[in-house]
């Protein structure tokens, strides 16, 4: 069965980048786009994605805010947040939204596959500040 | 259509691969080379003169205001467009002044890249979103003839101008040295020239001047 991930971004150009990216993977479907949080939880709802990759600054309802609302549904989609900061409170605002994980921007294309196999194995990925390159 | 060769600078791979996909879709557009920081940008454009440099306005190392400046002298006939993510009034007007041909805001450039370019590949200005004609012929007038000397507004040269960046990057004088290809004591010596210029007693006061003064980001 295809893997549905949902992409979340308010900037449609790194949507784009984001699809290319994940190109790769052959079994891994773009089940849709959304341009602003209000959007990502109302196309979770609907689409029930495997994986939410979820920009964190976007208009009308942040990402956190939208983490936090879909936590709350009966869905089982797993949140990695997508944010330009690697700040030592990113990692806690992002679980206590009750997200699995976060990838920094300048890492995207390296570190996203690794990200999103690790939250489908129900796993998490909060190292992105770390010393691998 | 006819080809256009393009080079693309921006920091953040995921965003270059956004827009490589766009142009490329494009019968005959290439994207010949990209750069992730201005330094980049600014050298691969005089080695490798595409048509059209699509240049990000916040890099590290050198940002794309001073790399357009720069890519408007040493490669005169690309064409600078540059991709932000405001448009306040005095940044538009820093950017015309640069020399840029075009500028087109991150949040519509899916929507608005193509035709930019087409734009600029005819020899046209194309500056999207609030900017009205006024603005840009007082600009472009004011610009003509004009195009190497120094921004007339800031009591800093171009040299200084990017060591401020560096700074404001947290290198230290050795590694703005080494970035620059000069001597450390040369580094030093810009560092103490502009912080006396602009009356700063301590570096994060020379960061607050940077980022006011678009220099670095926030």
């Amino acid at each position: 069965m295809a893997v549905k991930i949902l992409i979340a971004d308010d900037h449609e150009i790194v949507r784009q980048g984001i699809r290319r990216v994940l190109e790769a993977k052959s079994d891994w479907e773009i089940c849709g786009e959304a341009a602003n949080g209000q959007e990502a939880v109302r196309m979770a709802q609907e689409l029930s994605p495997d994986v939410i990759i979820m920009d964190v600054t976007m208009p009308v309802m942040s990402g956190f805010e939208a983490a936090d609302e879909i936590s709350r549904l009966p869905l089982s989609s797993r949140v990695l947040f997508f944010t330009m900061h690697d700040s030592g409170s990113m990692a806690g605002s992002a679980r206590r939204s009750g997200a699995r994980g976060y990838v920094v921007k300048s890492r995207a294309a390296e570190d996203l596959i690794q990200a999103l196999e690790r939250l489908l194995t129900g796993g998490t990925f909060f190292e992105t500040n770390s010393f691998t390159h | 259509m006819r080809p256009v060769q393009i080079l693309l600078a921006d920091d953040h791979e995921v965003v270059r691969k956004g827009l490589r996909a766009l142009l490329e879709a494009q019968p005959g557009w290439k994207v010949i080379a990209e750069a992730v920081d201005g330094r980049e940008a600014v050298e691969k454009s005089r080695e490798l003169r595409p048509d059209v440099a699509i240049v990000d306005i916040g890099m590290p190392c050198l940002n794309g205001l001073e790399a357009t400046r720069q890519i408007v002298k040493k490669a005169p006939r690309t064409r600078v467009l540059v991709l932000t993510m405001h448009d306040t009034n005095p940044l538009i007007q820093q950017v015309v002044k640069a020399g840029a041909r075009g500028y087109v805001l991150k949040s519509d450039v899916a929507s608005d890249l193509v035709s930019a370019v087409e734009a600029l590949c005819r020899d046209q200005t194309l500056f999207t979103s609030k900017v009205s004609q006024i603005i840009l012929d007082r600009y472009v007038g004011k610009a003509e003839g004009v195009e190497n000397s120094p921004d007339e507004d800031s009591p800093l040269t171009p040299r200084e101008r990017e060591v401020v960046q560096l700074l404001a990057e947290g290198k230290s004088s050795k590694e703005v040295a080494s970035v620059l290809r000069i001597s450390v004591k040369t580094a030093e010596t810009h560092r103490i020239n502009l912080m006396r210029k602009l009356d700063c007693h301590s570096v994060a006061e020379v960061v607050r001047y940077a980022v006011r003064n678009l220099i670095a980001e926030a």
